[in-house]
């Protein structure tokens, strides 16, 4: 049909943008509500079933996100739009965002009525038309990934697992997440049809101080790192005299291994610009500004998308929902800088300037955007916030810890078999993070350390797995909960390179505004470059430690205060790492170049002479034998050789190099 | 945004590059990525341009503009390779990938463009792709991305060449 | 509405009125704190990081940009202030470049006010000399070693009419041994006979190894 939930039912509603009425919202659903009409209720019902089973009763979705995307998912949806045209087949096709569940990209989702909706993993568009066949015509769910319930209409139906009986799902509790990969990502009205804007809703009917009062009994704290109660930010902002005011939301994600914001965004964008507004509406500003990272250009596109949506429905504009209140939302893509998720860098960033932060006090909240009161969180928190405003304070805050309340997306990557995003209760321990969820340490990997919070944070060791995730727990153990971005670091791995490795990054990314942070990082990395070369000191040691405690305390912001975390952690729980580097001159995971060879097991070598032809530096050649053997005077060890050896006759060993 | 044809001598920036970006200051990160779509590159006389379009002083749109990781004021590659230096990847092997492409390609020294300006080589940050680490984003003439997932330097090596004849192709 | 202020640092108080930063406060009360990078209308400060002061809950703020607008206390003199300040000046010096002897303002320059308050080495006795660069000793052809060796002696050599003999001891970074050398080659001076001169207070100070090093290599390019 071509009416949709946002739509009037009939003749009998008087709604419009330019003349909104209050209860739109809840009406999309229970309605109608200004009148009685059976057909009106059966108009309803009827889009619900549509949405849910496509207009013919089948529907085909594609996840298209950034990581699905990466994995092929266009082909994917060019196979399935292909195939549907040759097969002849009644069926819709659609979009979504991703689970989290990276394991399984791309994947496919199919319904149909009278059947269970099934889930099947790593679709190759050479699969597609099997899949399609299998499911729709001879009505076979024998090789889906998962179902999402059982209506006992297919065969092979009891042998497929429910995803909610899957570890990995179980475990999590979709609060905020809960429509990534369910809704198509463009569509507002599939927002509202799960549930959307009933938050913003019901805040215009509490009023602004209740709309606060709400978030503050939730307990919500900031998700961006660090942790500030975020009920409490936007009454600092509210009671400011200055005017206009602003919100930001800050989607400048940028710890790398952190894709949670993006993830959201992408899939569903509404809940982001709905907590926006809430946060407008609470504090009295009428502008908004979304601040999206370069590097993820998607997240920008989807939000611009829903904002333009939301506009064309009258949820941002003048009199939302005949509240009185105005609001619209700029999206701003930036251009390439990790300091921009600093605040008062944001808040340069927006004006026009270089992304330089600047010192507090004064807060953003007295004197931000334009020296106006302003109020910036995180994506995901102001997520929370549209969801609190819609399911209830109560609900949110009866899980998580006492200090914590709520649930929090975590992505797990490095070394596990399930690299994804996972949302759990706070007060979860890492173990089950990265055991049950993430499902381990693939085989042959042991897991050594576990990095929580990005290149502010530290590496917790595997023996402190059982801790809880929580701001105060972490903080405690040398870390940080940042954004919620977990690598899992195998023991193939060397703590001193990843302690540089961090370093490289921040050093990088520093503004160069103040002195501790420009140079104290680059000094701490030459440092460390030293000790990964065999050349450090145990005097070198003493000077990293002082230098690190002069920049973690003397630095302008948090990317200089929180850069030495790496190191410092790294040092307290690995220190037998860097004293073989210092005084065996070894590393003892092999991984830094200047102290360790490549060689080749000259008995397993069956001289196929792929090392050769792959060897950036022709380094490589026959030998008398007929095997090949590695000039170490040439080599650069790249690991090609060790990686392209179909046999693995390339092994590394310890020892200092000749040249 | 589409690039204009035929050599870098572009003197004029086409009348709508602004289209939609907004005239006020915190439009400039937009007018300058504009800029850099239609040059490869930003050269003085565009940032001057974008700075009076949003309405800053030149001399602030050129802090900016050589601020941010994503511009650059020398041109860059028509293929322009971004190393994801992100964690995963970083574990995964990324800094020997790209080592390997700066050795393939005979970049040395901090130069990141190939001599004949085909291909260059930069570290980017995270994208958000853990799942497939390592990654690598090429940045293709064409405005499009191809994003290399579980790159390793054989299949590098591989886009490489696929590149090369392609543009060998293109040129006849 | 309140107009005094009272701001007690190290103890001392002072009344001033609301909206007065720190740095301000303190000078009014004869402490002094050090600064380099605030100039008022033109630049707001917290950038150096040396002006940081603490307060008794050992939060850290810049005193040249925390204003105050209610009854404070802080903590401008302590240990570890002093020394947080003196790692930070010794970063800011690391990559800085330090040629006293061709500066004019070596005489009013609050680098070197601030290496010989917070005792970090790295600048020549060059910014201590009384003669200005275009009356140097070298260019009359005299071998002065002001260049390679630390300042802190107020030059005493230098303000008698003699030339410098380094009896305080070698400069140790490469780079600054490197221009010097560069310098004393460009007017004349063979780098052996600096060395022979050094050796004369230099012959057991750990730091000659380096000094040695550096002319070497300028010996061997010739």
């Amino acid at each position: 049909m071509n009416w949709t939930l946002l739509d009037r039912c009939c003749e009998k509603c008087t709604h419009s943008p330019e003349n909104p009425c209050p209860d739109y919202i809840e009406c999309r659903l229970s309605g109608p509500l200004c009148h009685d009409d059976e057909r009106c209720r059966e108009l309803r019902r009827q889009r619900i079933e549509e949405l849910r089973y496509g207009e013919k009763g089948a529907k085909i979705k594609v996840p298209l996100a950034s990581c699905t995307l990466a994995t092929g998912a266009e082909a994917v949806y060019q196979a399935v739009e292909d195939a549907v045209k040759k097969m002849g087949l009644e069926a819709t096709i659609t979009i979504s965002g991703c689970h989290g569940l990276d394991f399984i990209d791309p994947w496919l989702e199919l319904s149909a009525k009278g059947m269970p909706t099934a889930i099947f993993a790593n679709v190759r568009p050479s699969d597609v038309p099997r899949i399609l066949e299998e499911y729709f015509v001879k009505r076979d769910v024998s090789k889906a990934f998962a179902l999402k319930e059982r209506v006992g209409a297919a065969s092979g139906e009891d042998r497929v697992p429910l995803l909610s009986e899957l570890s990995f799902w179980a475990k999590q509790y979709k609060w905020v997440s809960r429509n990534c990969g369910v809704v198509n990502p463009e569509s507002l009205e599939e927002y509202v049809a799960s549930g959307g804007y009933r938050g913003l809703s019901r805040a215009f009917k509490l009023g602004p101080e209740a709309t606060i009062e709400e978030i503050l009994k939730s307990g919500l704290r900031g998700r961006g790192g660090a942790g500030f109660p975020t009920g409490m930010k936007w009454r600092i902002t509210r009671q400011q005299k200055a005017t206009p005011k602003y919100v930001i939301a800050n989607a400048d994600e940028g710890d790398p291994g952190a894709f949670m914001n993006r993830l959201l965004a992408e899939s569903d964008p509404f809940r982001i610009i709905e907590g926006l507004t809430i946060a407008g509406y609470a504090i009295g500003a009428n502008q908004g500004y979304i601040f999206v990272r370069a590097e993820k250009p998607l997240m920008a596109k989807r939000l611009q998308k829903a904002v333009e949506e939301a506009r064309r429905y009258g949820l941002l504009g003048r009199n939302i929902l005949g509240s009185g209140f105005d609001f619209d939302i700029e999206v701003i893509l930036s251009a390439g800088a990790f300091v921009c998720g600093e605040e008062t860098a944001m808040i340069a960033a927006i004006e026009g300037k270089r992304a330089w932060p600047r010192q507090r006090p004064p807060y953003p909240a007295e004197k931000g955007l334009w020296g106006k009161p302003t109020a910036i969180n995180n994506v995901e928190t102001l997520a929370h916030a549209a969801t609190i405003m819609a399911e209830g304070a109560e609900k949110f805050a009866a899980i998580g810890t006492e200090k914590t309340k709520g649930t929090k997306m975590f992505c797990v990557t490095g070394a596990v078999k399930r690299v994804g995003a996972y949302e759990v209760p706070i007060g979860t321990s890492i173990r089950v993070l990265v055991e049950e969820l993430a499902g381990g340490a693939p085989e042959g990997v042991k897991v050594k350390a576990v990095q929580i919070g990005g290149p502010s944070g530290g590496c917790i060791p595997a023996n402190l797995l059982d801790l809880p995730l929580d701001y105060e727990t972490l903080q405690g153990a040398g870390a940080i909960m940042g954004s919620g971005g977990i690598v899992v670091i195998g023991h193939e791995n060397c703590m001193v390179d990843v302690a540089k490795f961090f370093l490289t990054f921040t050093s990088a990314e520093s503004c160069g505004k103040c002195i501790p942070c420009r140079v104290g990082l680059r000094v701490m990395w030459s440092i460390l470059d030293k000790i990964t070369k065999g050349e450090g000191t145990e005097e070198d040691l003493q000077v990293l430690r002082q230098v690190a405690e002069t920049v973690r305390s003397a630095s302008l912001c948090a990317l200089g205060g929180t850069a030495p975390n790496p190191v410092l952690s790294t040092l307290r729980y690995f220190t037998d790492e860097y004293t073989a580097h210092i005084r065996e001159k070894l590393c003892p995971a092999l991984v830094c170049s200047a102290l360790i060879k490549y060689r080749i097991d000259e008995e397993k070598c069956i001289a196929c002479g792929q090392c050769a032809m792959n060897c950036p530096a022709n380094a490589i050649s026959k030998i008398e034998s007929g095997k090949y053997r590695i000039d170490e005077s040439l080599c650069i060890k790249c690991g090609v050789c060790y990686t392209v050896c179909p046999v693995k006759a390339v092994y590394k060993v310890a020892g200092a190099s000749a040249g | 945004m589409e690039k204009l044809e035929g050599s870098e001598e572009v003197s004029v920036l086409p009348d709508k590059v602004f289209e939609g970006v907004p005239k006020a200051p915190h439009g400039l990160l937009e007018a300058l990525r504009r800029v850099q779509a239609v040059y490869g590159y930003l050269p003085a006389e565009g940032i001057r341009k974008a700075a009076e379009y949003v309405g800053v002083p030149f001399a602030q749109a050129y802090g900016v503009a050589t601020f941010y990781h994503q511009y650059s004021l020398e041109p860059i590659g028509k293929y322009r390779i971004l190393v994801c230096m992100g964690t995963a990847c970083h574990l995964r092997g990324n800094s020997l990938n790209i080592e390997f492409l700066r050795t393939l390609l005979g970049l040395k020294a901090g130069r990141k463009t190939t001599e004949d300006r085909v291909f260059s080589v930069e570290e980017a940050r995270c994208f958000g792709c853990c799942g497939l680490a390592p990654v690598v984003v090429v940045q293709k003439p064409d405005g499009g991305n191809e994003i290399v997932g579980r790159a390793n330097p054989r299949t590098l090596r591989a886009l490489i060449e696929r590149y090369r004849r392609q543009e060998r192709g293109g040129a006849k | 509405m309140i107009d005094v202020v009272k701001v007690k640092i190290d103890g001392k108080v002072v009344e001033v009125e609301p909206g007065t930063t720190v740095l301000e406060a303190a000078e009014k009360a004869g402490i002094e704190i050090p600064r380099l990078c605030v100039v008022p209308g033109l630049y707001e400060g917290s950038s150096c990081r040396l002006c940081l002061v603490k307060t008794p809950a050992g939060r850290l703020f810049p005193s040249c940009n925390y204003r105050v607008f209610r009854d404070e206390e802080f903590l401008a003199s302590t240990p570890d202030l002093w020394e947080m300040r003196r790692v930070n000046f010794e970063l800011l010096l690391k990559f800085h470049r330090i040629e006293c002897w061709a500066c004019e303002r070596k005489s009013s320059c609050s680098l070197v006010e601030l290496s010989k308050e917070l005792l970090v080495d790295g600048i020549p006795v060059c910014s201590e000399c009384p003669l200005p660069p275009s009356e140097c000793l070298l260019l009359k052809g005299e071998l002065c070693l002001g260049m390679i060796t630390q300042s802190g002696c107020d030059a005493e050599c230098l303000v008698s009419g003699g030339e410098c003999w380094g009896c305080r001891g070698p400069i140790t970074r490469e780079d600054i041994l490197e221009r010097a050398f560069t310098h004393y080659r460009e007017l004349g001076f063979d780098a052996k006979d600096v060395v022979s001169k050094a050796e004369i207070y230099w012959n057991s100070a750990p730091g000659f190894a380096t000094v040695k090093k550096v002319a070497e290599r300028a010996v061997s390019r010739g």
